[in-house]
């Protein structure tokens, strides 16, 4: 491999220690040596990991004695990774042993990045990126921006697989013979609700449920009027005719209906529409099931004002009322006049016709590739060729010369075609001519598209198409950044990155039992247990086999086992989840809108609560009321602030019926140290029998994990994540604060394995929020450039990411200088060279149609 | 459960009416013999150049095969019979297949090796999962995959064209989580058991409306073979357009991407092949009943109404070859409803507490109690031949855990249930001794008259006497 050669590499190490990137990169290209194996890496290898790592040790599996010196790069580069990541952490050498300088250590990691990875600072390899396709979420939105569709692909599409967290890496996007088979339905019914498939239709006028008064009311709302079964009501609407002819009137009704248990509601009503006094329709209903009711009806109407009546009339006033039954007017839509010359161009027509439909057969043909072409540049969001052009032309001519088929059809058809091609599904990109030998950079629509699929995870709006196509794109990247974050759609941003950075996503489906979350904060009461046992027994019974006494017993247990409202005010509802959620992403929000320190998310003297959350937190002196989310100042030394006790990270890392230390530790070691341990290994060690030690009492979550930590094999991972979660146990799996677990006090105090001691989980967070800071900007950096790329990152990435990260801690933190550092970097700006035997020649020629047939 | 979509009350008591009304009308089918129109599939088979029926029964009717995967694995103790190869007597976990013991196989004795740690570390459930229908040893990575082609893709490739699908993937685990998924690997192993090849796994689908629509076409009874027949023709004319623009793409693409249009060009190519062979198979038979609506709430409905979908796939013969996956491995589901709050992953490393093991044993219960009443129905509904559907159908039910505690792969909790149309013995309690249970997976393909497949993953040769 071909490398350039430098010398002074200790200045300019000491240039980027620093901070002071750009001029130590200039520094480093004057330079001509590079640290060597044996004389610079060999004996540093010796001084400090030889008592574990050679001479007959290979702890972890690593023994550098089996290294070639003599070979160009000794070891591979998996193996490098590790021992940057674990040095970098102060992992390695463990605390307790001699520790390298910062000089050495320096050398180690130039060493690493420049020769173990053959990283060049000065063009950094920027990878591959498996060609992405479009995921769910990013789907639905490019269809919302691209048609003005809201097509559910969260309910039509399956989940998208994940890798490293996220659901946007190209690798990990596949597509099954059926998600094709899904595009392609998919496409043709956004295409129908979007686009006009006649040149002409009736006029139509939507009257809304509520614009229907009571005689003298005042209203014309709009949104849906419930009349419950049990009154009597009469409603008018009146319109103005202002064309004469031929109406057709569509009365829009659903039945409702509040469920309870084992009861039926058996009354009945009776619904009259009338039209200027005359009766049109009438309908008897009884419980509906809550279906729906559409009515038509035609009238003709002279010009002038007419009037619609909707009368509801109870029928059985001596039945019991026990489901709330209702129906709902939902609308009234007016259609007409029928008359052919009184139609009108549909909603939505000049969105995609720009002109009356030509006569001849060629000058359609030149129509239909001009609306078609335009239509193909935005779904592909790149210019397309005039080839492509001609054949959607050619397509939307074989359906609109059908008998039957209208121009309009056949340009749907067109339509249909683009958004179920590769080219919409996929994100082709396409690289500039490459610089002399360097890495070249992506054309300026791929980077229109890196920039909108990572902000707003949607396509490129007209302004960024509009500068990829004048090559200025580039040039104006911090005011388009600036522009797209103060776009409503970086909201998608927030969502998606939190919503898997931080697992924010799952709290609306974790399953936490707020009854047995809460019971282990007391005492274990064997009374409360058998009588929870009985009442669990008598529940699963089907009502029709218990007799009367166990029908009141059924009653009487559930009274006592409720009757604190607390506690059934701890379960995780919906509106409480969701409040959750939203306190995580405002908090990243508020960071990132006003600029603060990163580090703010981590500790931080205010949070983001609505009435129901602070109750949940017990913060009820904070004056907080409704149920809108707002900033609110925290009082001093306050637990809470920050997202490690926020109730998303506290319930999404917790069991069912109980928190997880370990998972709480590993959390904070994968997504805010950026140290994960390795996997546990295969064989774990039984704990019973250590377990049996402690005879006094059942034995605390402390104290069984302390009995883990003393089996070596358990304790080097143990010692790492155990301290970080042990230091939320304060919090239980709801998110709550407690002051007791299993009727003992919480001990939250410990160390963590590079040494910091903290008496409580305020102090930790101090701890990661500043002496740890390094690591927590490197690791949210790797996360932001793994989401904001679609790959994996790997160890050629980590100049790259060095890079990123001394800009960010040169800013203490900033959000604008991480967001522009990584769409300013290489990986985000370029494309990794091709390699011959990757040209275009070797490959295997593209499927031909005879081939895919030939297939059994 | 997810408590933020989940409807109301009154929405939940509308959903399971319409799986009432939905199962009646399912009674209704079963009550019907398939009709013979529907079985031109075994017609095809023996077209002149066929030399073994394909997926076919010495009678003539369709012969089926089925996986259906757990989570987790068994308690040991809980699952394997005691006695004799016919005199076995049922253990407590598999005591809900009584009624049906001369109908299922309990094979001991088949193992999945390569979903030990071997050189890759802790990963055992995402290895379980990724092995268990592939029979080969993952790539550990959470974006590279690779795993291998599963056997009901290959029965789909073999067999696939005598029917309307090739195999249908369900899934009653389709939502997911963030974060990493097992120890490195990633989630698309845990949550996928079939794969078309070593990067292509089978999305399998969640909702069984999709399922019926895809399978029968939408719209109420009597109007969905009119709205699948257009569905078909409409994509027909798009299939040309997409087709050229892949190939175009394709060659513009770099090495890596050359995967991913190919899976696109894998889907264009299923798809013109099942419309040919709708063409050729004529109007497909409308189910008389209601579609099902979405997923249920109710974790037992929803496996049973997944079932129905298998069930009624196979009884109108639209596929010979499906995969279920109940959940995936690690799954940490609590069962509420059993009385068993805890999460079934962390229950299932019980540290032989005698209460947890329990716990453990009544949700391995609980799925064969779910797989038991598929087999009652399965026993219920009458073939073309005038058998069951069981009686022409092999479905394994197992996973590729051992005893979840330990992570072990040997002796997996594995049962073949149905006779093959006459070509296997059910009824007994069968040691192999440590076989790879790939060796299963022959022995299935060979009935399935799949020609010359001699290996499969880490087979040795077809298991004997099954």
């Amino acid at each position: 491999m071909h490398r350039p050669a430098y010398t002074g590499f200790l200045r300019y190490a000491q240039g980027l220690f620093a901070g002071v990137l750009c001029s130590a990169v200039a520094e480093a290209a004057e330079s001509t040596s590079l640290p060597d194996f044996r004389k610079d890496i060999q004996p540093l290898l010796n001084q400090y990991c030889s008592d574990c790592h050679a001479d007959g040790m290979s702890k972890g599996n690593v023994d550098f004695d089996t290294l070639k010196p003599e070979a160009a790069v000794p070891g591979d580069p998996k193996l490098w990774l590790a021992v940057l990541k674990n040095l970098r952490a102060g992992l390695m050498p463990p605390a307790k042993k001699d520790q390298p300088t910062e000089e050495q250590k320096l050398l180690l990691e130039t060493w690493i990045k420049r020769t173990a990875f053959g990283l060049d600072p000065l063009d950094p390899d920027p990878g591959r990126v498996t060609v992405r396709r479009l995921n769910r979420v990013e789907y639905r939105n490019t269809v919302r921006d691209l048609l003005g569709v809201d097509y559910r692909t969260d309910e039509e599409f399956p989940a998208d697989d994940t890798g490293h967290g996220f659901d946007n890496l190209g690798e990990v996007l596949t597509i099954s013979p059926m998600l094709l088979e899904k595009y392609l339905a998919a496409a043709r019914v956004i295409v129908e609700q979007a686009v006009p498939l006649v040149p002409r239709v009736p006029a139509e006028k939507v009257l809304s449920g509520r614009s229907f008064r009571k005689p003298g009311a005042t209203g014309g709302r709009d949104g849906s009027q419930s009349f419950s079964y049990y009154e009597a009501a009469t409603v008018t609407n009146s319109v103005t005719i202002s064309q004469a002819g031929k109406y057709q009137v569509l009365l829009n009704l659903n039945a409702t209906e509040r469920f309870v248990d084992n009861v039926f509601d058996y009354n009945r009503c009776r619904v009259v529409l009338k039209a200027d006094g005359e009766e049109v329709w009438r309908k008897e209903f009884s419980r509906e099931n809550g279906r729906a009711f559409r009515f038509e009806f035609e009238r003709d109407w002279a010009v002038g004002d007419h009037q619609l009546q909707f009368e509801i009339e109870p029928l059985t006033p001596d039945e019991k009322q026990v489901r709330s039954l209702a129906l709902q007017l939902n609308s009234v839509t007016l259609r007409g006049p029928m008359e052919p010359e009184h139609w009108v161009r549909p909603k939505n027509y000049e969105k995609y016709f720009t002109r009356e439909t030509p006569v001849s057969p060629e000058d359609r043909h030149a129509y239909a590739g001009e609306l078609l072409g335009k239509f193909a540049a935005r779904a592909y969001r790149r210019p397309v060729d005039s080839d492509t052009i001609k054949r959607l032309a050619d397509l939307a001519a074989a359906t609109y010369q059908q008998p039957g088929k209208t121009f309009e059809a056949g340009i749907a058809q067109g339509m249909v075609a683009i958004l179920a091609s590769p080219r919409f599904l996929f994100r082709e990109e396409d690289s500039l001519p490459a610089p002399d030998g360097g890495h070249p950079l992506i054309d300026e629509y791929s980077l229109a598209s890196r920039l909108s699929y990572f902000l707003w995870s949607s396509m490129p709006d007209d302004p960024l198409i509009q500068l990829a196509a004048a090559g200025q794109l580039r040039a104006q990247l911090p005011a388009q950044l600036k522009r797209m974050l103060a776009d409503g759609r970086s909201a998608a941003f927030i969502q998606n990155f939190t919503g898997q950075w931080l697992q924010a996503r799952d709290i609306e489906s974790v399953t936490i039992d707020a009854r047995a979350v809460l019971n282990r904060e007391e005492k274990p009461d064997p009374e409360i247990e058998k009588k929870r046992s009985r009442f669990r027994e008598l529940r699963n019974r089907t009502s029709s086999s218990l007799t009367s006494d166990e029908t009141a017993e059924l009653d009487r247990l559930r009274g006592e086992l409720f009757r604190s409202n607390n506690r059934l005010r701890a379960e995780l509802t919906g509106d409480l989840r969701r409040a959750m959620r939203r306190e995580t992403e405002m908090s990243f929000d508020y960071v990132l809108r006003e600029d603060r320190s990163l580090r703010e998310l981590i500790n931080s003297d205010y949070t983001f609560l609505n009435e129901r959350l602070a109750q949940h937190y017990g913060l009820t002196n904070l004056n907080v009321a409704g149920e809108e989310l707002r900033r609110v100042t925290l009082p001093p030394d306050s637990p809470r602030g920050g997202i490690l006790t926020q109730g998303t990270v506290l319930a999404v890392t917790s069991n069912p019926t109980r928190t997880s230390p370990v998972k709480r530790g590993v959390f904070v070691l994968e997504n805010i140290l950026g140290t994960p341990a390795p996997p546990p290994p295969p064989d774990i060690p039984p704990l019973e029998e250590a377990g049996k030690a402690i005879k006094d009492h059942p034995p605390t979550l402390r104290e069984t994990l302390e009995l883990h930590r003393k089996q070596p094999v358990c304790s080097s991972c143990h010692n790492r994540m155990d301290p970080l979660g042990l230091a939320l146990e304060n919090f239980n799996a709801l998110g709550m604060w407690r002051e007791q677990e299993a009727g003992q006090p919480v001990d939250v105090t410990g160390k963590l394995i590079t040494g910091e001691s903290f008496q409580n989980i305020q102090e930790l967070k101090r701890i990661l929020a500043n002496e740890r800071r390094h690591d927590f900007y490197h690791c949210l950096a790797e996360k932001l450039l793994t989401y904001a790329l679609g790959r994996g990152l790997d160890h050629a990435d980590t100049e790259s990411l060095d890079q990123i990260v001394a800009q960010l801690e040169k800013s203490d933190g900033r959000p604008s200088v991480l967001l522009q550092a990584i769409v300013e970097s290489a990986p985000f700006q370029k494309r990794r060279k091709t390699r011959p035997e990757e040209s275009l020649q070797t490959r295997p020629a593209p499927g031909q149609r005879a081939d895919l047939r030939k297939q059994p | 459960m997810n408590p933020l979509r989940s409807e109301t009350r009154a929405a939940q008591r509308h959903l399971s009416l319409n799986r009432r009304h939905f199962l009646r009308g399912l009674g209704a089918c079963v009550a019907l013999p398939t009709l013979a129109s529907l079985s031109s599939g075994s017609a095809w088979a023996a077209l002149p150049g066929a030399t073994t029926p394909t997926a076919t029964t010495t009678t003539g009717a369709p012969l089926r095969t089925a996986f259906v995967y757990f989570p987790n694995g068994a308690i040991p103790s809980a699952w394997w019979p005691t006695g004799g190869t016919t005199d076995f007597v049922l253990s407590r976990t598999l005591a809900p297949l009584e009624p049906h013991r001369k109908d299922v196989q309990i094979l001991a004795g088949l193992d999945h090796k390569n979903a030990y740690p071997g050189p890759d570390g802790g990963g055992d459930h995402a290895r379980a999962n990724g092995t268990f229908l592939t029979g080969v040893r993952m790539k550990k990575s959470a974006t590279e995959i690779r795993a291998g082609i599963s056997i009901d893709q290959v029965l789909a490739r073999e067999v696939g064209h005598v029917t309307r699908y090739p195999s249908l993937e369900l899934t009653c685990d389709a939502s997911r989580k963030t974060g990493g998924c097992d120890s490195g690997y990633s989630c698309a192993y845990q949550y996928n058991i079939s794969w078309s090849g070593p990067t292509s796994p089978m999305t399998p689908e969640g909702n069984p409306r999709q399922v019926f629509e895809r399978l029968f076409g939408s719209g109420s009874p009597g109007e969905r073979a009119a709205s699948l027949a257009r569905r078909q023709q409409e994509q027909r004319s798009v299939l040309d357009f997409v087709l050229d623009d892949a190939r175009r793409m394709q060659r513009r693409l770099g090495r890596d991407d050359h995967d991913k249009l190919e899976q696109y060009l894998t889907g264009v190519r299923e798809l013109e092949q099942r419309i040919e062979r709708a063409e050729r198979f004529g109007t497909v038979q409308d189910p008389a009943m209601p579609t099902p609506a979405g997923v249920p709430t109710e974790y037992a409905e929803y496996i049973q109404v997944m079932f129905d979908m298998m069930l009624l796939a196979f009884q109108t013969d639209s596929t010979r070859v499906a995969s279920l996956l109940l959940a995936h491995d690690g799954s940490n589901r609590s069962f509420g409803e059993i009385g068993v709050y805890e999460g079934h992953h962390d229950l299932s490393h019980h540290q032989n507490k005698a209460d947890v093991i329990q716990k453990v044993s009544e949700i391995d219960l609980w799925y064969v109690r779910q797989f038991a009443r598929f087999l009652e129905r399965m026993g219920q509904v009458k073939d073309s031949d005038g058998q069951s559907l069981l009686h022409n159908s092999m479905i394994v039910y197992g996973g590729g855990n051992a005893d979840g505690n330990r992570h072990t792969h040997s002796n997996l909790p594995i049962l073949l249930a149905g006779s093959g149309g006459g070509t296997l013995t059910p009824g007994r309690f069968v040691d192999h001794k440590s076989q790879p249970t790939t060796n299963l997976f022959l022995s299935l393909t060979d009935r399935m008259g799949v020609q010359g497949l001699t290996r499969f993953g880490d087979s040795s040769g077809p298991l004997v006497g099954v």
